[in-house]
């Protein structure tokens, strides 16, 4: 859930490598790297994978961010693995760039192939940057995926057709209930009772940051949103780094008011923590939703099966289990969710957020604005 | 040559001992191949380290640079200029580009709601943080090198460990300790006292870059003090100089040196801080780094680059400033008998040796605070969960180790890479380290520029280095129909390397340049290739800080992120820091523990350095 975009440098794989002479990480399969080398389950292919003797088993390869497969609390990357590969007869290989999908802009800039067939994990904020930035298609439309009519229609975020939204969180205010009772608007916030009370990821360089951003120039408009942040700096609000740097201070009780996400209790919940310390509130009872979308790249070597895998992450029960495992909401409108789910993860009243076409031209201009006012020394 | 003995300024070293070899003694020694090797052995390492640094940082950080003035297929220095006439980056000067006049400029400085720009500003908190890491790292310079305890030897070779520690465990330690509910509060709370609200201010990045770097100025410092010559100070005193007198006139000039290196090289870190300023601080402490790494995350790589540029700018202009001094106050010594050490317990009760005691006993508390409790914190984190002390985080430890997934990392796996990576970039960072302090201790015009070029690792973007490696190296470059790119342990191994060996340069130049040139003179007539002279007699003479370069350059290699994670060829190539940053989640847990498993490899690794490289060898 924490999009970790913060300490990462650049990327990560290559196949070209010098590994076997020294000794270290050898040959065969090592995990995220050396993908579409024809190599299949050789070597130490460890449990969790089952990908058997997959002799000519095609083989997919997807990229994402490293926390969706790699994180203690939110990984459903090993399930979607096994799961995809027992039903497909076909190899997965997730591969997480440390500059995550920057990564592969950086690939079709310097023109070196990408060896990717999808990725999962990108927002409308994404697919703007990348867009902008290249010349050439990054990614290719989706075309025909089973369960594509399934996605609720509100979270559809590319006018083009090339992202399909996988599921969405809701950015919110998560509040120690046993010290504070968070205010219900966006004014609210600015009450001296609550001075010093929020800590927020930083807009500039977090995706959790941007989105809370994002919302006060929902709320307040283009022309409005500085104001605001003028009069929460007065009231000291603390931007900190990464969502983690933010979550963390907050956990270790540095201020009662936090901005992250709407289905914090679902954590509380399963490390047995008090739920009273762990409310939720959407301010204006709106929440600022961040639909993450997955997408084929352009000249993937395997789009058909690329499909097939957009579509089993469609499914019904793959939506449910996905949402669950990366505490997150589902994208379609037939997931199979737990019946309990919905007590602890909360839907706002009123979602909302900015289309492809508001963010294009704009959101680099806000931030920036932003910034130079914030930093201004 | 002979004035070579007596000289202390730059330009008298006389020319390259190389120089003088005579015919006759070339020809004697050409006959074995051992001295026909050894003989080239110092231009062959010399022409490997240049090839190396070109390959593995020059080009790949050109790669990046050349996005500042080549935009969209033009050269331009505009982004350059728009930068620097920019107020938000380069306050009031910056008026001066727009056409300001001088006197205005100087009065905007002088009014109280001047603008420091963000270059400004990181500039001001960079020389904070330098202030407090020299004045909590001297204490503790004077403490190792003077006094005998029990365990001094140990928490000698401890002191770098702050330096290997990721940013993240450091801001977890913080929080712990200073924070609100923190370790200190609750302390002071126990005396009446209190609370504190100490974090997200200026003072708390200060006191964390000190955590971080206090401990580079106490390790060289350290260095510098056991290599003074123990008979230089007991002939002044033979001749009536005071203990203070004699610490003015004889120790203090062969510290100052090493104070003002540990200084500098402060700056230039802090200079470029990222992490931590947005964890203890905040944004509205942003420094130039937290722009250069916002930029090249959204891509805007122009601006970016020009201001990474002007930070390595900066950096490297401090640097070279230093250098001209460090040149033009060489330490000439003959011979070493290190000055005795005192008992911590005092022989004699004196009022000075009691207010002497008392001093150190005020620093120790001080330094248990800022070094040791956030430490303490981060390994009680480690064993704490919301229902009390668990050993919960250190089993998804081994979990994740007998069940992970390929494409996760495993622990074991990520101790055992960084061991790897650590003893096989000291093999090269030693080498290449000391070849570099051997040329810029020549003598020939510019050679401070060189070295200062040299140090550029240190001062180069962290979030550049990562994009260049990727463009430079991994992409690699199109030879005639075939990609030629490097990647894997190998080329981690190099990039570990050229981190860490501006430590090797930086602790053994000072050292080399003040070995008496008689004693080198003296083994080349007896017919010792360059090299031998080199390893047989100057580098045992300079030992105490070859094994301090030696420890710098593992802890970076240990502590090495941005071009692991780029250049690793998958998962199983990766370290305990990126494996730290992969187990970060909803809670820190697991995070912090892998942190208490990298601080005990690196205190294992450190001890084991240290005891290698010996107290006294080599005399």
């Amino acid at each position: 859930m924490d999009r970790r975009r913060f300490l990462s440098a650049a990327g990560a794989t290559v196949a070209a490598s010098f590994a076997g002479c020294a000794g270290l990480g050898g040959s065969g399969e090592t995990s995220t790297g050396e993908p579409g080398t024809g190599e299949t389950g050789t070597g130490e292919t460890p449990t969790g994978t089952t990908t058997g003797d997959a002799g000519g088993d095609p083989t997919l390869v997807v990229g994402t961010y490293s926390s969706l497969v790699d994180s203690p609390s939110t990984s459903p990357g090993a399930w979607l693995k096994e799961r995809f590969e027992a039903e497909f007869d076909a190899r997965l290989v997730w591969q997480t760039p440390s500059n995550e999908l920057n990564h592969y802009v950086e690939r079709r800039t310097a023109g070196v192939d990408i060896e990717a067939d999808a990725y999962v994990g990108l927002n409308t904020d994404d697919l703007v940057r990348v867009d902008q930035n290249l010349d050439e298609p990054l990614f290719a439309e989706a075309g025909d995926v089973a369960g594509r009519d399934d996605v609720k229609p509100g979270l559809q975020f590319d006018p083009r057709g090339r992202a399909i939204p996988y599921d969405t969180g809701y950015i919110s205010l998560v509040f120690d209930g046993t010290s504070v009772t968070a205010p219900e608007t966006f004014d609210g916030l600015l009450n001296e009772e609550f001075a010093g009370d929020l800590i927020t990821p930083n807009p500039a360089g977090t995706a959790t940051g941007r989105a809370f951003l994002l919302h006060t120039i929902k709320q307040f408009g283009a022309d409005g949103y500085l104001d605001y942040w003028s009069d929460l700096q007065d009231n000291d609000v603390r931007v900190l780094g990464s969502w983690s740097d933010a979550y963390s201070a907050w956990s270790g009780g540095e201020a009662p008011m936090v901005v992250s996400y709407s289905t914090d209790q679902v954590y509380a919940d399963r490390n047995d923590a008090d739920l009273q310390k762990h409310r939720i509130r959407f301010l204006n009872d709106q929440g600022y939703a961040n639909p993450e979308g997955m997408a084929i790249f352009e000249g993937a070597s395997n789009p058909d099966l690329a499909r097939e895998f957009l579509g089993f992450v469609l499914r019904p029960e793959v939506q449910g289990e996905i949402a669950v495992r990366n505490v997150q909401f589902p994208a379609t409108t037939t997931a199979e969710l737990p019946g309990d789910y919905a007590e602890l993860a909360q839907e706002p009243p009123e979602p909302v957020t900015f289309t492809y076409d508001e963010l294009k031209g704009s959101v680099s201009g806000w931030v920036e604005d932003w910034e130079r006012q914030y930093a201004s020394n | 040559m002979a004035d070579a003995i007596e000289g202390g300024t730059e330009g008298d070293d006389g020319a390259p001992a190389d120089a003088t070899t005579s015919g006759d003694r070339e020809h004697r020694d050409s006959r074995s191949l051992r001295g026909r090797l050894e003989r080239r052995a110092l231009v062959a390492l010399a022409a490997a380290t240049v090839g190396l640094l070109l390959v593995v940082f020059y080009y790949p950080v050109a790669t990046v640079f050349v996005d500042s003035v080549l935009v969209e297929g033009r050269l331009t220095a505009r982004v350059f200029f728009d930068i620097l006439s920019d107020p938000f980056y380069f306050g009031e000067p910056a008026r001066l580009l727009a056409g300001d006049s001088l006197a205005s400029v100087v009065e905007g400085l002088l009014s109280p709601d001047r603008r420091l720009g963000i270059v400004g500003f990181t500039a001001y908190q960079a020389a904070l943080s330098t202030v407090a890491s020299v004045a909590l790292g001297l204490p503790a310079a004077y403490l190792l090198a003077r006094f005998e305890f029990p365990g001094r030897r140990t928490l000698r070779s401890l002191t770098i460990l702050p330096f290997v520690l990721p940013s993240i465990m450091v801001a977890v330690g913080f929080v712990a300790t200073f924070g609100q509910r923190g370790t200190l509060n609750a302390v002071l709370g126990a005396f009446g006292l209190g609370p504190v609200d100490l974090l997200f201010t200026l003072e708390a990045v200060v006191v964390a870059h000190a955590f971080y770097n206090a401990p580079l100025v106490a390790r060289v410092t350290t260095a510098a003090w056991e290599s003074v010559d123990a008979s230089a100070v007991e002939t002044a005193r033979s001749l009536g100089a005071s203990p203070l007198r004699a610490f003015r006139d004889v120790v203090a000039p062969q510290l100052v040196p090493s104070v003002l290196m540990g200084a500098a090289l402060t700056f230039v870190f802090t200079f470029s801080t990222f992490p931590i300023v947005l964890a203890l601080g905040g944004f509205q402490l942003a420094t130039v780094e937290v722009f250069v790494y916002r930029l090249i995350r959204d891509l805007e790589y122009a601006e970016a680059a020009a201001l990474a540029l002007i930070e390595l700018g900066i950096s490297l202009g401090l640097l070279y400033a230093y250098l001209r001094y460090e040149a033009r106050h060489t330490v000439r010594s003959r011979g070493i008998r290190p000055l005795p050490r005192r008992p911590l317990v005092p022989s004699s009760p004196s009022l000075r040796a009691l207010l002497l005691r008392v001093g150190l006993a005020g620093y120790a508390v001080v330094a248990l605070a800022v070094f040791v409790a956030p430490i303490a914190s981060m390994i009680l984190a480690s064993v704490s969960g919301p229902e009390g002390a668990t050993l919960a985080h250190y089993r998804f430890l081994v979990e994740r180790q007998t069940t992970g997934a390929s494409f996760q990392v495993r622990p074991w796996d990520a101790v055992r890479n960084s061991l790897l990576f650590g003893v096989a970039s000291l093999a090269v960072a030693l080498p290449m380290g000391v070849v570099v302090a051997v040329l810029t201790t020549r003598d020939y015009r510019g050679r401070k520029l060189v070295d200062a070029a040299a140090m550029a690792p240190l001062a180069v973007s962290g979030i550049v280095v990562g994009l260049g490696l990727l463009r430079g190296l991994v992409f690699g470059v199109e030879v005639g129909g075939t990609r030629l790119a490097v990647g894997g342990a190998v080329a981690i191994v190099a990039a570990h390397a050229v981190a860490g060996y501006p430590f090797v340069v930086r602790t053994v130049a000072p050292g080399l340049d003040g070995v008496d040139r008689t004693l080198v003179e003296s083994a080349r007539a007896l017919g010792a290739p360059r090299v031998r002279a080199l390893v047989d007699v100057e580098l045992p003479l300079v030992w105490p800080a070859v094994v301090a370069g030696a420890a710098f350059a593992f802890a970076i290699s240990i502590g090495e992120f941005s071009a692991t994670v780029v250049l690793a060829s998958g998962t199983s190539q990766f370290t305990m820091p990126v494996a730290i940053e992969r187990f970060i989640g909803r809670r820190l847990g697991p995070a912090t523990a892998m942190g208490v498993v990298l601080l005990v490899v690196t205190t294992v690794s450190f001890l084991l350095i240290d005891r290698l490289g010996g107290e006294d060898v080599g005399f």
